[in-house]
């Protein structure tokens, strides 16, 4: 036994070892670009199926609900419960929460390593709304409008697209685009622009956030059955520059391909944000220098004090009216059990089934929860991103043709005048015919490789960027986003795995919903924590 | 020998072919930068250049021994001529009433040159040689090369050497192909050792003139500016350039003026002495922008004002300012005051973390030309700037020209109102600008006339201010909209507006 625990500790500490990276210098010869290879805790996370199962239990707490991951939605759960005072331990596998929304900074600026922009919520979004409201992003009404903190809405300009050696302003290609092209953009996005306004037989939105409040009628589920492109092809959209479009739409919102997402859920990118604001046009985000690591430190800094990093949990059984949920500390190298009436399970499907005890008979069909594999690099640099040809530098900026989806610049909330030194981070989703040969191929690759990527995708519209390239740093999501396939959102196997059981064991986690956004996230954290209230059934 | 020689020469006539049709491009560019009207000058240009080619084949027959070495020559005046082609017309454009006569003149030159090589290497191809097999592939290399040039140009070369350097790096590929028929075909040239110095000498020059063509550039623009250049310096922010002409004194920041010594008085008058004659017993004033130290010497005419606060990005604008006589004469030595304190940080970031109030606040950026400073022209810096400002003080935000930019002057208006502000925009005649504008913004009451004035002032007076209110038709107020950090409708209608007016 000892041998054991000590053998589990040891690759703990690995585990931690492989979370502060390898630190890499002069990738080639010439260039002295210094940056380390990093991304979640998934050795840690990998140990689960092994020798952790038998550890021995040292400790005994005692809680009325337990919180399973610190993520947008643990924490959006964390922040409802603690509004009713009730008593609450968040556990958090990573060195720090926030999940997918996670953070970093060097002397330059803030960067996300994940999720970086809000775009804004409708109005029947009322807990979100409230949040914002908390935490600063909404600074009060204007006839019945939210007025949002002009700070953190996106400045001007917002976005712009590599295209024919020039860039052009927006992302929908426009310049140089021959007029049959253009045609038939004009009519995806007003056939979009109807689907934004349809309402279903039950009188609900046809496409909206959170999903739940969308309208069942067969009328737009029946769209999730196919994949979104047989949609586009019905409808004999043959435009590449329309498929390019639409494919990194997809690549944006799911990590996935237009052939590999339903049709519904890719018309709900288009259709479904119906943000209302006094102060800015309804089409506007949020963002940060950050990202959406602002939004998560909003709600860590709520509930900070329930919260237990580096721990991994890695049983959760029935114990008589009660729950045990066993975790090992990954500092001390304790083993806990905690004691609980009530769990939210704000980790994803696949963490789930691999600790909920097997009497809990949660029904899981892995085969249907696939999770695209994500990279994320930042860059800090001093290259000039301002060419002479076309739009200035922006937030959001998009390479025609490439695979990745470009890169959005951090300092671009920052107030004062330009500065020399920047950092931008750039966004590649691991497009595949299938999420686990991805991941393997993500998994595989070296800091050298990735940086080679990243150089060789960014000289297309930037030729010399490398001469002002300091620092790379790359973070790989083995499980990035969750994909809604066809026959995902309105099928059983997501909504058999994602209802609680035995009223004991809830679910939050944002693949409960089939889309991996904040706001859906959010949602589902705050449902799970209203069901523990005996609020919602 | 006899291919290897064969193999040379048609290099070269791929080279030269190649090198040929550049410099007639770097022309015909440089020409459509300068002068405008590309179409003219593309036109006249290609024209020119294939009659002086022409031009040159008909001479080529006046050559009729030691044809490799004049072959050499030639090649070596061809690199220096085309390669420095670009340079020269820069740095002559300010300089020469009749550019246009230096620019045919050059590109005659180039092309007579240019028209003698393939004749000769045609010649010097002829006995080694099929008629036939030799007009095939002198052509075809000859068309290739044209080829390759006209694809690079555009794609390549513009975009990543610029002109300057595009002409000067062919002119050193025509010096290599000497260099190379001189050490390669050394035996065929009779006692010619003196070809190859030439040929390095040439080469260096080349070679110097690429690695200092920013500084070339650099000084061409200096040119530029119609004075001469009293000082010039790149701050991390900007380029400031002073330069003199008779007792005239100017400062031009990226290349727009900011103010002549002759009228300047208009300007800081209109921008000062409404706003603080207005506030009663004004004590407390920050000026931001202005590191010029001009607003300062005219605020420094109220005896009554006890602090100053100069807050300016660029600290070379200010100590430039408060150390060069000549400038130091100007602004009176106003930087030097003991009522005044220097601030350099960024305006935004500063205004957002102080709360203290001012009683006058005086805004002189630079106009709204792209979307960094266009952000100190938006509601969110307004809204900051309401909280310095004392309820009973004033502040006053130099707003570009009404006239020029009648629609961004309304905006800066209308951004002021949405926040809250009671404004009078106003406007003044400053010779070296043109009809500039002000917006005078008040928390509380609605600011009109003029309090008392400051004894000798050479420009504004209560009659003249009741004129500098009042807008003529073609600069009266029209609907604008206003400007927001995430809508800087500003910036965009900046641009188009000053864009008609340009040169």
């Amino acid at each position: 036994m000892i041998s054991r625990r000590k053998f589990l500790f040891n690759s703990l500490g690995l585990a931690g070892a492989t979370c502060m990276g390898s630190v890499f210098t002069s990738c080639t010869p010439s260039r002295n670009v210094t940056g380390m290879l990093t991304g979640p805790n998934q050795a840690l996370g990998h140990r689960l199926h092994q020798e952790i199962r038998n550890a021995k239990v040292e400790q005994t707490l005692h809680h009325d609900v337990v919180i399973v991951g610190g993520g947008t939605s643990g924490l959006a759960a964390a922040r409802y419960l603690s509004k009713s005072g009730t008593d609450f331990m968040l556990i958090e596998l990573e060195q720090r929460t926030g999940g997918n929304a996670q953070s970093g900074s060097n002397e330059v600026s803030a960067y996300p390593l994940g999720a970086h922009y809000l775009p804004l919520p409708s109005l029947n979004d009322a807990e979100l709304l409230h949040f914002l409201e908390e935490s600063g992003a909404i600074t009060g009404y204007q006839n019945g409008k939210p007025v949002y903190n002009d700070y953190y809405l996106c400045f001007d300009p917002k976005e712009r697209l590599f295209i024919h050696g020039h860039w052009q302003d927006g992302l929908v290609p426009h310049s140089g685009v021959p007029s049959a092209d253009l045609d038939q953009l004009h009519r995806f996005q007003s056939l979009m622009h109807e689907f934004k306004q349809a309402k279903g037989a039950d009188g609900k939105d046809a496409f909206c956030i959170p999903l739940t409040a969308c309208s069942v009628d067969p009328a737009f589920t029946a769209l999730d059955k196919i994949s979104f492109s047989e949609y586009l092809q019905q409808q004999t959209f043959t435009s590449e520059y329309l498929w390019w479009y639409v494919n990194y739409c997809c690549a944006d919102d799911y990590g996935a391909t237009a052939d590999q997402v339903s049709a519904w859920a890719g018309i709900h990118y288009f259709a479904s944000r119906k943000g209302i604001a006094h102060n800015a046009e309804s089409d506007s985000v949020l963002t940060w220098p950050e990202g959406n690591g602002w939004l998560v430190n909003k709600l860590r800094e709520q509930v900070k004090e329930t919260i237990v990093c580096n721990s991994l949990v890695f049983r959760i059984e029935s114990r008589g009216n009660k729950v045990a949920v066993l975790f090992i500390d990954g500092n001390a190298g304790v083993c806990t059990e905690v004691i609980t009436d009530q769990v939210i399970l704000a980790t994803p499907q696949f963490i789930n089934h691999r600790i909920l005890s097997a009497s809990f008979e949660h029904p899981l069909n892995a085969a249907s929860f696939n999770y695209a594999p994500w990279m994320v690099a930042n860059l800090t640099l001093t290259s000039n991103l301002e060419t002479k040809r076309g739009e200035p530098l922006s937030w959001d900026n998009v390479i025609y043709g490439s695979k990745s989806l470009g890169y959005v610049y951090a300092n671009h909330q920052t107030l004062g005048q330009r500065q020399q030194q920047q950092v931008i981070t750039y966004y590649a989703p691991l497009l595949g015919a299938n999420a686990k040969d991805s991941r393997t191929f993500a998994n595989a690759q070296t800091y050298e490789q990735w940086y080679a990527w990243v150089t060789k995708d960014l000289k297309t519209a930037h030729r010399f960027i490398e001469d002002g390239m300091e620092r790379m740093d790359v973070w790989v999501w083995g499980h990035g986003m969750i994909c809604p396939i066809p026959d995902f959102i309105f099928g059983k196997a997501r909504t058999n795995a994602s209802a609680s059981l035995r009223d004991k064991i809830h679910f939050a986690h944002s693949d409960c919903s089939g889309i991996s956004i904040f706001e859906e996230a959010f949602h589902r954290g705050t449902q799970a924590a209203k069901k523990v209230l005996g609020y919602e059934s | 020998m006899s291919k290897r020689l064969q193999f040379v020469l048609l290099i070269s006539v791929f080279v030269v072919a190649t090198c040929g049709l550049i410099y007639e491009l770097v022309a015909g560019t440089l020409a459509s930068y300068l002068l405008g009207d590309s179409v003219t000058q593309f036109s006249t240009i290609i024209g020119a250049y294939l009659f002086s080619m022409g031009i040159g084949s008909f001479l080529s027959k006046y050559f009729l021994n030691d044809l490799i070495r004049w072959f050499i020559r030639i090649e070596i005046l061809v690199g220096l001529v085309g390669g420095f082609s670009s340079v020269i017309l820069f740095l002559l454009f300010e300089q020469v009433s009749h550019f246009r006569i230096v620019l045919y003149l050059l590109v005659a030159l180039t092309g007579i040159l240019v028209g003698l090589e393939i004749p000769l290497l045609m010649r010097i191809l002829k006995d080694r040689l099929e008629f036939s097999e030799l007009v095939s592939k002198v052509f075809t290399f000859d068309y290739i090369g044209a080829l390759l040039a006209s694809v690079i140009f555009p794609l390549l070369l513009i975009p990543y050497l610029g002109i300057m350097r595009t002409s000067l790096f062919f002119g050193l590929i025509n010096i290599a192909i000497a260099i190379l028929v001189c050490v390669w075909l050394r035996k065929e040239i009779n006692g010619a050792r003196w070809l190859l110095p030439q040929a390095i000498i040439s080469l260096v020059l080349l070679i110097a003139g690429f690695i200092f063509s920013e500084e070339l550039l650099k000084f061409a623009e200096a040119q530029a500016y119609h004075d001469s250049v009293i000082y010039a310096r790149s701050s991390p922010y900007q380029r400031i350039v002073v330069t003199k002409s008779g007792a005239d004194v100017r400062l031009f920041l990226n290349g727009n003026l900011q103010f002549s010594s002759n009228d300047e008085y208009r300007y800081h008058e209109a921008l000062v002495h409404p706003a603080m004659s207005m506030v009663k017993h004004p004590k407390r004033v920050l000026v931001m922008g202005g590191g010029d130290g001009l607003a300062v010497r005219e605020i420094l005419k109220y005896p009554e004002v006890e602090t100053i606060t100069l807050v300016d990005l660029d600290p070379a604008v200010t100590n430039l300012f408060n150390s060069n006589a000549l400038l130091t004469d100007l602004n009176k030595n106003s930087l030097h005051s003991s009522k005044l304190t220097i601030i350099n940080q960024d305006a935004f970031v500063w205004i957002k973390n102080h709360d203290t109030l001012y009683d006058v606040v005086i805004i002189d950026f630079p106009d709204p030309s792209n979307y960094s400073l266009g952000k100190l022209y938006t509601n969110t810096f307004y809204r900051e700037l309401r909280h310095i400002v004392d309820p009973n003080g004033l502040a006053v935000i130099q707003s570009t020209s009404p006239y020029f930019a009648r629609k961004s002057f309304w905006i800066i208006d209308e951004t002021l109102r949405q926040v809250g502000f009671n404004t009078l925009p106003y406007h003044a005649y400053i010779p070296s600008f043109g009809e500039w504008g002000y917006v005078l913004a008040s928390q509380t009451s609605q600011p009109d006339s003029l309090g008392l004035l400051p004894e000798n002032l050479k420009y504004l007076s209560r009659s003249t201010f009741e004129q500098m209110t009042f807008f003529p038709p073609d600069m009266a107020h029209t609907e604008s909209g206003y400007n927001s950090l995430n809508n800087q409708r500003l910036v965009q209608v900046f641009e188009q507006e000053w864009s008609n007016y340009q040169p």
